[in-house]
């Protein structure tokens, strides 16, 4: 079942309430800007030849902009005890959860004050307290969702794990694995699936074999929905439906969202094979949704600076925080392996 | 014949590998409601190779649970539940099955607790059935613990005997990080299987712990050190036992019993007494465990070695089906014995 | 007064009751004491096994070797 965004009635029914759609923006500015900073602080001193080792941030970084609506919309609908995994390209669902932004930059930025300690980086995020966790290696945070999954429900809660993944990854094994199980366990789970077009260089259309990976969720016994125009209400709504499925013991369900990667796979991509730059600038998802929200009356400029001001002082102030953060000790390198120190 | 009865005397009560095992599983689980076991045919049948005998009878499926042949979905599950306070014990029913989720194993699993800054702990066990010589063939008679031990993150313990096999069980589930509980088929002493009389002994009753990291002295020697792991514990004591009778060598037997962390110190202490070396692996000899027992010498001193080391594993190639192939391949008691007289000059 | 309890390999073919097995594994000596629900035995009779718990306690006595072949139902043991 394809899905576009739900009419704005006047009544609203179809969709979020105006309060729940300023959340919505803002969210989505809060990521972006995010996003958009460690774009600037990537690339600073990189230069002037380009170095990935090098720098600040040193390392792949994978940003997310143009992927925002899936994260709000899916995002809006838990709270800090549902669990979430992500990818290489983490940010915005590590946002829209509610990770701490300091503690974030700070792993960014590899510092001891990081979720990890600076031992992850930023494919590997885990924090706890909201149950976050991502993964470098495709498909792959699908498998550990269906555990945090499994143990809110044996623990007897209506907690649920939202699993998300790429198209690209629709198409490795432990995919098809986890859909089966999930479905088999009828396990409290969301699958969420970003198609942004592109598997690195590699378009879906040389890569899948069905026109959508909700085709697929029918293949594994669970109800798939696709979102197509990149909507964040469109994905409220699908995720809003997903969600309480799996709360109230309906098992798990697929949403697959085509979304956009505004920018490269990782930074330093060139992009030479990519089809579909012209006009990309018009398809932003936060400049569309401020323009329908401008026009139902639900944004204005002093709300639109609001939106960004704030989200400029958040985002400053996690930057500034990691930037400040110590270095962690080498001669601490190996530690951490286990709970307890183990002799070599 | 008097009207008061008089108390039985204590019984001596003996076990399999394989029921001592699932003995330690089970006193697990009824203390702690958050383990549970899943892998593929371990419900009602018990696991292949008896892993989970009469687990499902006691706890029932909500708790032993078979699972499709989808080792990354549900080792992942397994991985996922642990980060949120669970105890899972997931087997791997061949560890020559490894490849088709060697990633869960290895890059998360493994992984998560450095990665996370020691904020998230893995707290699951991984059992799996491991070794040869009943002609299962190249993917299905493997050891690999010297795979398992290279990866960082994850103990190995490899139990020989019924009581090693409960206590270090018990240890294993108890242990906040992830171990990986590798069981020899042919030490199992399942009914289906060669004898073996070594895989049954006496076990006590009530809960213990074997600690993770040591090493025991299976048979105590003067002459000469065989450090060994596994079902080759055995065949090392029978040709210790052979070669004393005979009048050839004293020989000192050493279990390591775990992997990782690798007992150094007890392999040092033996063989800087001994001065002589045989290390006994059924895993591929190159690159892997026989090197780091000879390694935990050299790296220190060299010099208490009276003759080169005898190492006596699988060579590099895939494991035969035919017996004779097959036996020729594997750390046999007649390699043993030769490599012991190598080394004591007999 | 203790009466000697006989220990008998389970029936475990109902098709063919002459149906022949063996002990596959005796987890107690001949003479050592058992008590009432040890276990004293594991039984096999073509690739199907059961274990033999003791009915009784008691001093048991072995009657038959490892691997020697019986007949389901025959007596294996006693216990006294």
């Amino acid at each position: 079942m394809t899905v576009t965004s739900p009419p704005h009635t006047s009544t609203g029914q179809a969709g979020p309430d105006a309060a729940t759609r300023l959340g919505l923006y803002r969210q989505m500015v809060l990521i972006r800007t995010f996003e958009e900073a460690l774009l600037r602080d990537y690339h600073a001193d990189k230069s002037p030849v380009w170095d990935i080792g090098a720098g600040l941030i040193p390392g792949e970084m994978h940003l997310s902009a143009g992927q925002e609506p899936v994260a709000a919309g899916v995002c809006a609908h838990l709270t800090a005890d549902d669990a979430v995994t992500a990818t290489h390209r983490p940010h915005h669902l590590a946002i829209a959860h509610g990770m701490d932004l300091r503690r974030l930059a700070a792993e960014i930025f590899g510092r001891e004050t990081g979720l990890g300690r600076g031992r992850g980086g930023h494919m590997h995020l885990f924090d706890p307290g909201t149950h976050f966790s991502c993964s470098g290696i495709i498909a792959e945070g699908y498998p550990p969702a269906l555990g945090q999954a499994f143990a809110f429900s044996r623990r007897g809660t209506d907690r649920i794990a939202v699993a998300v993944t790429g198209e690209g990854a629709a198409n490795q094994g432990a995919f098809h694995e986890t859909l089966n199980l999930a479905a088999l366990w009828k396990l409290p789970v969301v699958f969420v699936v970003e198609d942004n077009d592109w598997g690195i260089s590699v378009p879906r259309s040389a890569s899948t074999s069905v026109p959508s990976n909700a085709v697929r969720a029918a293949a594994y016994g669970m109800p798939g929905e696709r979102v197509e125009d990149n909507a964040v209400e469109a994905v409220w709504e699908v995720a809003a439906r997903a969600v309480q499925r799996a709360r109230t013991g309906g098992g798990p369900s697929l949403i697959e969202v085509h979304t956009l990667r505004l920018w490269g796979h990782f930074e330093g991509d060139a992009q030479g094979y990519r089809t579909d730059l012209e006009g990309i600038a018009d398809r932003d998802p936060i400049t569309t949704y401020e323009a329908t929200l401008r026009a139902d009356g639900v944004l204005d400029d002093a709300a639109v600076t609001a939106a960004r001001t704030d989200a400029l002082a958040a985002v400053d102030d996690a930057i500034a925080f990691a930037r400040s953060s110590p270095i962690p000790d080498p001669a601490q390198a190996t530690a951490y392996v286990f709970t307890e120190e183990v002799p070599a | 014949m008097t009207a008061i009865d008089t108390p039985a005397p204590a019984t001596t009560r003996r076990l399999t590998t394989a029921k001592a095992m699932a003995e330690g599983i089970a006193l697990e689980m009824a203390a702690n409601p958050e383990v549970f076991y899943l892998g593929e045919d371990v419900g009602a049948y018990g696991g292949i190779f008896g892993s989970t005998g009469g687990l499902l009878e006691q706890f029932g499926p909500q708790r032993v649970m078979d699972t499709p042949i989808s080792e990354s979905a549900f080792i992942g599950l397994a991985i996922g539940a642990a980060t949120e306070g669970m105890r899972p014990i997931a087997e791997l029913m061949f560890v020559d099955f490894m490849g088709v989720c060697l990633d869960q194993i290895y890059n998360h699993m493994a992984k998560i607790h450095f990665e996370s800054g020691g904020n998230v702990k893995v707290p699951m066990v991984l059992t799996t059935a491991v070794g040869g010589g009943y002609s299962d063939a190249a993917q299905h008679s493997q050891c690999l613990w010297g795979v398992f031990a290279h990866l960082p993150g994850m103990k190995v313990v490899v139990p020989s005997t019924p009581y090693d096999a409960k206590g270090l069980m018990i240890s294993a589930i108890r242990d906040d990080n992830p171990v990986v509980y590798m069981f020899h088929k042919g030490v199992m002493g399942l009914p289906w299987m060669a004898k073996n009389p070594r895989a049954t002994d006496v076990v006590p009753e009530e809960a213990y712990e074997v600690p993770i990291g040591r090493a025991r002295t299976a048979r105590p020697g003067t002459d000469c050190t065989i450090v060994t792991i596994s079902l080759s514990v055995h065949h090392a004591t029978d040709v210790a036992d052979r070669l004393a009778a005979d009048g050839v060598a004293d020989v000192e037997v050493i279990d390591l019993r775990s992997l990782v962390p690798l007992d150094r110190e007890a392999i040092w202490e033996s063989v800087s007494r001994t001065g002589r070396l045989v290390v006994v692996d059924e895993d591929y000899r190159s690159f892997g465990m026989s090197g780091e027992v000879v390694a935990t010498i050299t790296d220190r001193d060299p010099t208490v070695l009276r003759r080169p080391v005898q190492r006596v594993a699988v060579p590099d190639v895939p494991i035969p089906y035919a017996h004779g192939l097959e036996h020729a391949i594997l750390p046999n008691t007649d390699r043993i014995e030769a490599a012991v007289r190598a080394v004591v000059g007999a | 007064m203790a009466g000697i309890v006989e220990v008998r390999f389970p029936v475990m073919s109902t098709d063919d009751p002459t149906a022949q097995g063996v002990v596959s594994t005796w987890f107690v000596r001949d003479g050592e004491p058992v008590a009432a629900g040890q276990l004293v035995a594991e039984v096999q009779v073509d690739k199907v096994s059961m274990e033999v718990p003791a009915a009784v306690a008691g001093t048991v006595h072995l009657l038959v070797e490892e691997e020697a072949v019986v007949e389901q139902g025959s007596v294996i043991a006693t216990i006294n």
